[in-house]
């Protein structure tokens, strides 16, 4: 049976590469790991679709933020490790103010006049 | 920035390693997760199964990433290779849409080297935009020469140009070594080279100097006379030449591509056609200003505009007439790109036109087919919607196939111009300004390129969006034949059809238009009989020729000649032949007995005839008699005037034996009779009336320089070329023969405009009914094949095969009629613009609207024939066993 792909909701726009990077700030990790990762921290409500993931890696490698080589894993199966950059790590730092901010404005504009 | 490109530069020299370590990290991801699933407590292959469908579309992901590393171009080779293979699949589809997109784009791109040629590419002059010409007008004479001394005031009081000149045609006749020339020239105030930003190759110009009569002849040779007649000698300059007989001195020699501005006045092509210039000589009475012969050029200061001048100019002519006490004169300043391309830019702007809704028709058409085709591509495209493509991508495809088909189609048309824009030339109109300079150049590939591409994305959007906007289970399950579908584009492509057919009535009525103004122009009676005529021009030179008696003496001699030779009926002379111009008297004659109007002046063009000049050329007489040679100079003085002349200044009187003189304060002697009326020829063709004219007696004519002989043959009067040149030869060995031509070609180049517009708007017209003919049985005949089934059953419930075919017919008609209602609207608003090249006819004339419609219709009908005639003998079993 063929299956057309349907649009699932999505994670706010342009924090996936924000949360990849938070992700190896902790340490390497393989791309399942990450994705694996993302999940547990936010209790399941985040799910990185591969389909989003691997693009965004290869993005994340081509602007020289994140590192990538081939080590084993603890299952002895070879895989491929992310590592942070020093400018990875920069532009961490640069998206979470941006979402910070963004967050506060979005906050409010939320809160009900009679508060203020 | 220059980082990223090298690592997308790496990455594109490793893209195998790329794509395999992909796979390889992909895989285990999916590795992972179906473990995960088979330690939830799932079956092994469930797991797999289900690790699969949560990955997802495999092939896309990686596609995704390759996108991310990849070049834009690597993409779009990919679709110019699957674009090629879909091209070269279907090679007879291919081919169809890429000969008529060649014929139209060829077409387009002929029509635009003529337009990049004549109205784009900049005049051979430095800063041409400062050129203007200058000319006299009236109410009467909207374009008339200047006074020679009006000029010279204008000269010499003006704040606006930097120079100007003036000129006037002469031509001369080179003798010396060698058979006699005769030469084309002008003469021309000092600086006139100055106006047009040129400077002799040899020697300089004239000087203020050489404007005071008797101050030595001199002349200027253009570089063609130079190299053919004096072998391009170097010491030229100082050298004595004889023209007309007397002692030239050359001080100048102009350089190649030296091109004549045009004149208007005894004109002489734009272009380089010019072989010399003498310099004009203020000779006269300043005070006497009624003699109007010189055409102004001039070059306005910086910053100066065209219309800044013409007020200054028209304040000046004021001055000068309060002064002189001349005419009601204004002075009209005209741009020298108007005034020489301004007659044939309005042409050339509608065939580009009519050029242009041809390639529509052909877009519309190819627009067509790829629907046609887009419907049997639907299952293709819906299993590539299904396996993940995304539109744009699919949008995008397609749209890389119509531009190829574009390019394709561009490319042949590219060297179709080539072969069309030779055509054209050969096929434009003798004397077409700037004709030289047409070329399949840079600009016009240029143009061929971008109107492919824009032609393509034309094309090619509609079938594209509406192929994309499929919804690919249902095609999927309906087994490629969906109904919705199917009846928005029936929609589509009936309208393009409607649209095709409707520009085709346009050109058509165009074409339709032209026609019948041509016909009509064909048909006028010119008032002469151009057949059977052998004319040529002959100019006495004044040196040897100093009287009017020594003229008429040699014509005497000569037409005595002619007589005598073998297959001439009739041989005249006179001061000009029909339609090659004239010279106007305003003014300069009363009649007897009569007051001009108010505000008016009698006026006539003047010429001179020998006794047989009409009989030679077939202009026949209303009242009277010709002339004989019984009229002589010492003979009463005589007239012969036009029928124009005659009801104009004599209505409802027979006007033979009245009289008109010349003289302010006429002795008996002074008053010329009337002895005949002849028939009116107009100045041109395409006049809208002719003038009235008179022409003396050769014998009792002032001297005319330049004279036209006209030799009636019985049989063909080319045979009479070498007799005419022989007879001149024994009169007299130093005369040159100028302009060898028969009245046929005079009457052939009068029409060649008309006929050069109408034979290319007729050509587009039927490319563009071929076109939209092609395009309705695509669209009857497809929807015919749709509707076999529905035929089939109609036949088996007892439906009459006429009733089949009536239903085709009709469906036809609705496209047809739909097209030519919307036709005619469009045709009878844009004929307006071409009521100035169509001559006599209306622009809504309702015979060429009614013929065109009936033309459509005819042809709506014949392209349904075949789908009618299927739709009839539709099989009622197949088509049910076909379901």
């Amino acid at each position: 049976m063929l299956r057309v792909m349907a649009k699932k909701p999505d994670l706010l726009p342009g924090t996936l590469d924000m949360l990849i990077l938070k992700t190896l700030s902790r340490g390497p990790l393989h791309g399942y790991g990450i994705a694996l990762q993302i999940k547990r921290l936010s209790d399941d409500v985040l799910t990185v679709e591969e389909g989003s993931l691997y693009p965004a890696l290869q993005r994340l490698l081509l602007q020289g933020w994140v590192r990538a080589e081939w080590k084993m894993t603890e299952t002895n199966r070879r895989a491929r490790f992310y590592t942070l950059t020093a400018a990875g790590r920069k532009q961490l730092g640069v998206e979470l103010t941006q979402f910070e901010q963004m967050i506060a404005a979005i906050g409010r504009v939320l809160r009900d006049p009679q508060e203020a | 920035m220059e980082v990223l490109f090298l690592k997308k530069l790496g990455a594109l020299l490793r893209r195998r390693r790329f794509g395999k370590e992909l796979d390889e990290e992909m895989g285990f991801h999916r590795e992972q997760v179906e473990r995960a699933f088979i330690a939830e407590g799932m079956e092994p292959k469930a797991a797999r199964y289900a690790a699969m469908r949560q990955f997802g579309n495999a092939t896309r992901v990686k596609e995704k990433s390759h996108e991310v590393v990849g070049f834009r171009f690597e993409s779009v080779v990919q679709d110019a290779r699957y674009a090629l293979r879909q091209l070269a699949a279907n090679p007879g589809f291919t081919a169809v849409i890429a000969l008529t997109l060649a014929l139209s784009i060829g077409a387009n791109s002929a029509i635009f080297s003529v337009i990049e040629g004549v109205l784009l590419k900049p005049l051979p002059y430095p800063h041409a935009e400062q050129i203007v010409r200058l000319f006299l007008s009236s109410a009467e004479y909207p374009k008339f020469p200047l006074n020679p001394f009006d000029f010279r005031d204008f000269r010499a009081r003006n704040k606006s140009f930097q120079s100007m000149a003036a000129f006037t045609r002469g031509d001369m006749q080179l003798s010396g070594s060698g058979e006699p020339l005769a030469l084309s020239g002008f003469g021309i105030t000092a600086g006139y080279f100055r106006v047009l930003g040129l400077t002799p190759a040899l020697g300089r110009e004239f000087d203020t100097n050489a404007e005071t009569p008797g101050n030595g002849r001199q002349v200027i040779l253009s570089d063609r006379l130079w190299r053919t007649r004096f072998n391009a000698a170097p010491d030229i300059v100082g050298r004595k030449v004889t023209l007309n007989m007397q002692p030239y001195t050359v001080i100048g020699v102009m350089p190649p591509g030296t091109e004549h501005p045009g004149n208007d006045y005894h004109s002489l092509p734009y272009g380089e056609s010019v072989d010399v210039w003498w310099p004009f000589e203020f000779a006269g009475n300043p005070a006497q200003r009624g003699s109007h012969y010189m055409e102004g050029i001039g070059r306005l200061k910086k910053g100066v505009t065209a219309e800044q001048a013409n007020a200054e100019m028209n304040a000046l002519m004021a001055q000068v007439s309060r002064e002189n006490g001349g005419g009601d004169w204004k002075i009209l300043v005209i741009p020298l790109y108007r005034e020489i391309v301004g007659a044939n830019q309005r042409m050339l702007l509608v065939l580009l036109g009519a050029v242009g809704m041809v390639l529509l028709i052909a877009c519309a058409n190819a627009a067509n087919l790829l629907l046609a085709r887009a419907a049997a591509r639907q299952s293709e495209v819906a299993v590539r919607l299904a396996l993940g493509a995304p539109r744009r991508r699919l949008i995008r495809q397609m749209l890389t196939e119509s531009l190829l088909i574009a390019l394709l189609g561009g490319g042949l048309g590219a060297a179709l111009a080539e072969g069309g824009v030779k055509a054209l030339v050969a096929l434009l109109p003798a004397g077409f300004p700037r004709a030289h300079d047409i070329h399949v150049n840079a600009m016009v590939f240029a143009f061929t390129f971008l109107v492919s591409v824009f032609t393509g994305f034309l094309f090619g959007l509609a079938p594209a969006l509406q192929a994309s906007r499929m919804d690919p289970k249902r095609s999927l399950y309906e087994g490629g034949r969906s109904s919705t579908g199917s009846a928005r584009q029936q929609r589509l492509r009936s309208a393009l059809v409607v649209s095709e057919v409707s520009l085709a009535c346009v050109l058509l009525i165009g074409a339709g238009l032209m026609l019948r103004s041509f016909l009509n122009q064909l048909n006028l009676d010119p008032g002469f009989k151009q057949d059977h005529v052998l004319t040529a021009v002959l100019s006495l030179p004044q040196a040897e020729y100093k009287t009017g008696a020594d003229n008429a003496r040699f014509f005497d001699r000569l037409m005595t000649a002619l007589r005598s030779v073998p297959g001439v009926q009739y041989a005249g002379a006179g001061s000009d032949l029909p339609w090659t111009g004239y010279d106007e008297n305003a003014g300069g004659f009363t009649i007897e007995g009569k007051q001009p109007l108010p505000q008016q002046q009698f006026h006539a063009r003047y010429h001179m005839a020998t006794p047989d000049y009409f009989r030679a050329l077939g202009t026949p007489l209303v009242r009277g008699r010709f002339f004989t040679d019984a009229d002589t100079n010492d003979a009463p003085k005589v007239l012969i005037i036009n029928h124009v002349m005659a009801s104009r200044y004599w209505p409802n009187e027979d006007v033979v034996g009245k009289r008109l003189t010349f003289d302010d304060h006429p002795k008996e002697k002074d008053w010329l009779r009337i002895v005949g009326v002849v028939g009116d020829v107009k100045d041109k063709p395409n006049s809208s009336g002719a003038e009235p004219a008179f022409w003396w007696p050769h014998q009792q004519a002032p001297f005319f320089p330049e004279m036209s002989v006209a030799v009636r043959a019985g049989g063909d009067p080319r045979q009479l070329v070498n007799a005419l040149r022989d007879q001149v030869r024994q009169l007299d060995p130093l005369l040159a023969i100028g302009n060898v031509r028969l009245m046929d070609q005079v009457a052939d180049e009068s029409i060649a405009t008309p006929r050069f517009s109408f034979f290319l708007v007729g050509l587009f017209a039927g490319l563009a009914i071929v076109l939209a003919a092609i395009g309705t049985y695509g669209v009857i005949s497809y929807s015919v094949s749709q509707r076999i089934p529905e035929f089939g059953l109609r036949l088996a419930l007892g439906a009459p095969p006429s009733g089949m075919q009536l239903m085709v017919l009709l469906q036809a008609m609705r496209l047809a009629l739909g097209g030519a209602v919307i036709g005619l609207a469009v045709a009878a608003v844009m004929a307006r613009a071409m009521s100035s090249m169509i001559y006599n006819v209306s622009p809504t004339d309702p015979f060429t609207f009614l013929s065109v419609v009936t033309m459509v219709v005819a042809i709506a009908l014949l392209a349904c024939y075949l789908p009618a005639r299927r739709a009839a003998k539709a099989n009622p079993m197949l088509a049910l066993r076909a379901d």
